[in-house]
């Protein structure tokens, strides 16, 4: 029962910013129903649409979860984008360098595994100067995305160039280690499965085992579970190692099932929003997917609500922070469900 | 000069009620107490006197006029002020920022103004020390002098003495009289009966949510009082047990870290070490030193017979997780060393058997902040019990129980004793510490002073306490 509270509490606070948006498109003199239509029309109108939504929802969903379980046990991992980046990097170094000639069947494991990999690397640096220096995770982990945009931007100029050297970017995947389609989509990628699993199993960890108590236990009172005999700074490296990873997996998903290449600015900003995401879903797992869900819409349905309606698509950002407002000063009290 | 009126008073937390038409009358220039069990509502009562809890139904009368308390400022303006059961300060501000805190003036003025408190109260503080790092009792004291320093005319204190030494004991005793004196009236919740039968002018006594008798304290003892709460006589207090210690389960060689100056015991399974003392002299330091969040300059420790429980002398803080459920609270240990699954229904069997044994009446799912002071406090010293240690470090493990509540723990104590466990007794109470203490110590500046076997007496630990004979 908790746990459709968690599903449902994200929807509300949504519902509750339509409407403040909805309010505030009339005073702009703009259509609301007709706005708002459009967006949903955008999102989720056409197979196109829900394609183009399901495949931005697949990173929000895997950072987000990372970074809710991070929140959770108190560590502030703002580092979500630069690890996708480094997940991406790895699987795209994998694919057209290390091994392109590798069969499917062990090459994209490897590609996938790879890029979960390095992000919990990524993450493990942060945890590493948390621990052994006494350095915020918060610095650590923003510092640590500009480095891993860098190493890309170094890659895809260097090492990762395609073979043409035309454009900044990797070569294309090869064939076995691009991630197949959905059966009955033109461009869904079977990832998408596993992202959809992982909340369920996410809550399991989180609410069912001793690893999951230990965690929020530590988020919630460091010096109790202390004294109860936890190890805040192993949870904290577990944590990180985790949430990194989650957002390795979803830059190895996007360049093996979405654009089968590296470049720079592969990520439109996933590692940022889905600290939204986690935000909305008052970081539980099963609340990030109706977050991801909604955040994954209004990027799609933007572009649609600005052409049919007018409405300038800034109006989109006002809507997600207005969410996040809503949703935070509803949510933030109350951790314990 | 007030007279403050409780009528009828309900309030219900969802499925538990914890006031159920409860009155109180309170005249000028009283102390007047509130006795109950733990859970009785006695903190949830004089809430709704702070603005804290908005009562269901009834009605607060001061002066014969109702009024309705919306909040502590609130309150604050009418004449009430409030001490609560833990320490509500705020950690990181100094002792004078922290006496001073809400009030007006510039800051040397405050710091002036708060210096005086320090000097007419005798509280013996650094006022720029910070207050997170003071002992608990002398956190309890600060906040006493908080409020004795608003010019309140009606104090409420929540348990103020749970903690105290006797020697402080007297010293808040002598100010409350004082208060009374200029006319104030003074509520206490105290679970030490003899306080209150020697200080108190009248008496209520809560159960279950309601009161049950409201009379002059003059001429009751604390055996009668205990009757009243009880409905039947308090249980005689008890006598170390009787075992044969075996070998050493905890060695400390002169351990040497910042508040503890060369600290060297033994400790065998089958007995009961007690260390006595005025809190502030080391106890604290040693916990932590114990708990292994206190870096050693030196020494060592040594621990023969494992595992090690650790009942924390701070329970919000380093007790329990109050946002959790008190059955995850209680599995918390295990999960610290555990991988894998965690059954919700083993997890709710053991939670229930344990709270049946303890005697603490509340759904396991619930979150520990729900509990009653006391009940936490059973939930802490259930948890350090059940987990078969081969050592226990119990401090002040009554701290804030009842009558009963405390005959229960230290009745558990000395079977777990007899079990074969280890147990390193910090108490700042000295009844405690004689009716558990196979041997007896008493700290003293960050040391440990041993008492003669033979002089197991009052007389004697109150002079090492005060650091007399100490050569
Ligand atoms: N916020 C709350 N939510 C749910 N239950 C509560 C809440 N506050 C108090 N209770 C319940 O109300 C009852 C009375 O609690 P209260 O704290 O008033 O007891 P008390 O008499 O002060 O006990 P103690 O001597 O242990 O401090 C308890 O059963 C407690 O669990
Ligand atoms: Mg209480």
């Amino acid at each position: 029962m908790r746990g459709w509270r968690s599903v449902l509490a994200p929807l509300g606070a949504i519902g509750i910013a339509l409407v403040a948006l909805g309010l505030l498109l009339l005073l702009l003199g703009a259509d609301p129903l007709r706005a708002l239509g459009a967006l949903m029309g955008g999102a989720f109108g056409d197979r196109n649409a829900l394609e183009n939504t399901l495949l931005r929802m697949c990173p929000l969903l895997l950072v987000g979860l990372g970074v809710a379980l991070a929140f959770r046990c108190g560590v502030w991992n703002i580092g979500g984008e630069g690890q996708l980046y480094l997940g991406a990097l790895a699987a795209s170094a994998l694919a057209t360098r290390v091994l392109p000639d590798a069969p499917a069947l062990l090459l994209l494991p490897l590609v996938v595994l790879g890029g979960a990999l390095a992000g919990a690397l990524w993450g493990g640096i942060a945890a590493a100067l948390r621990v052994g220096r006494g350095v915020s995770e918060v610095l650590s982990t923003i510092l640590l995305n500009f480095v891993a945009l860098l190493l890309v931007a170094y890659a895809v100029h260097g090492p990762l160039q395609e073979a043409s050297g035309a454009y900044p970017q990797s070569d294309l995947f090869p064939l076995a280690a691009q991630l197949g389609l959905l059966p009955g989509t033109g461009r869904v990628h079977s990832g998408l499965v596993l992202a959809l699993l992982l909340p369920a199993a996410l809550w399991f960890g989180l609410f069912r085992t001793a690893a999951g108590l230990r965690l929020r236990a530590v988020g919630l009172a460091p010096e109790a579970a202390r004294y109860a005999g936890i190890r805040p700074e192993r949870e904290l490296v577990r944590v990180l190692l985790i949430s990194g990873g989650l957002a390795g997996l979803a830059g190895a998903l996007e360049v093996s099932g979405v654009t089968g290449r590296l470049f720079e600015n592969l990520s439109s900003g996933y590692g940022f929003t889905a600290i939204a995401v986690a935000l909305l879903a008052r970081l539980h797992p099963l609340g990030v997917l109706p977050a991801a869900a909604f955040f994954a819409a209004l990027s799609t349905g933007s572009g649609a609500m600005q052409r049919v309606a007018a409405v300038p698509a800034v109006t989109v950002q006002l809507l997600e922070a207005l969410v996040i407002l809503i949703s935070a000063s509803f949510a933030l009290p109350r951790r314990t469900d | 000069m007030t007279q403050v009126a409780l009528r009828n008073v309900y309030k219900r937390f969802a499925a538990t009620e914890a006031l159920r038409g409860a009155n109180l009358e309170l005249e000028p220039a009283e102390i007047h107490a509130l006795l109950g069990e733990n859970g009785a509502g006695k903190s949830t009562l004089v809430r709704v006197l702070y603005g804290l809890v908005e009562p269901d139904r009834g009605e607060v009368r001061i002066d014969d006029e109702p009024v309705s308390i919306t909040s502590p400022h609130h309150a604050l303006a009418l004449g009430i002020g409030l001490v609560h059961q833990h320490f509500m300060g705020v950690p990181a501000l100094s002792v004078a920022e922290n006496l001073m805190l809400g009030q007006h003036g510039s800051l040397a003025r405050r710091h002036a103004a708060a210096c005086e408190l320090l000097e007419r109260y005798q509280l013996g503080l650094d006022p720029d020390r910070p207050a997170g790092e003071l002992a608990v009792a002398e956190q309890q004291r600060l906040e006493i002098v908080r409020a004795l320093g608003r010019d309140v005319k009606l104090l409420i204190l929540d348990e103020p003495t749970a903690v105290l030494a006797p020697s402080e004991v007297e010293l808040l005793l002598a100010w409350l009289s004082g208060l009374r004196e200029e006319g104030r009236t003074v509520l206490l919740i105290s679970h030490k009966l003899t306080e209150v039968s020697s200080l108190c002018d009248r008496v209520t006594v809560l159960r279950h949510g309601l009161n049950v008798i409201t009379r002059e304290v003059a001429g009751l003892d604390a055996a009668q009082l205990g009757r009243f709460m009880l409905g039947e006589a308090p249980p005689p207090p008890g006598q170390p047990p009787q075992t044969q210690p075996g070998q050493v389960a905890l060695r400390l060689e002169a351990v040497r870290a910042q508040g503890l100056s060369g600290i060297e015991l033994e400790l065998r399974s089958g007995e009961i070490l007690a260390l006595g003392g005025i809190d502030g002299n080391g106890q604290g330091p040693l916990e932590q030193v114990l708990a292994g969040v206190r870096t050693l300059h030196s020494g060592s420790i040594e621990l023969l017979c494992p595992p090690l429980a650790l009942l924390s002398g701070e329970r919000e803080r380093t007790g329990l997780v109050l946002e959790l459920a008190i059955e995850e609270n209680l599995a918390l240990p295990q999960a610290a060393h555990r991988h894998g699954f965690l059954s919700p229904r083993a997890l709710r069997g053991s939670a229930l058997d344990m709270l049946q044994r303890f005697g603490i009446r509340a759904r396991p799912e619930l979150p520990a902040r729900v509990l009653s002071g006391g009940n936490q406090q059973k939930l802490c010293v259930a948890r350090a019990l059940c987990g078969g240690p081969g050592v226990l470090v119990a401090v002040n493990p009554t701290r804030g129980l009842d009558v009963a509540g405390t005959a229960l723990v230290r009745e558990e104590i000395r079977s777990l004793t007899a079990s074969g466990c280890a147990v390193l007794l910090i108490s700042t109470d000295l009844d405690e510490v004689l009716e558990l203490g196979n041997r007896i110590a008493v700290f003293f500046r960050g040391a440990l002073l041993p008492l003669d076997p033979a002089h197991h007496d009052r007389a004697e630990i109150g002079r090492l306490m005060l650091g007399e004979g100490a050569a």
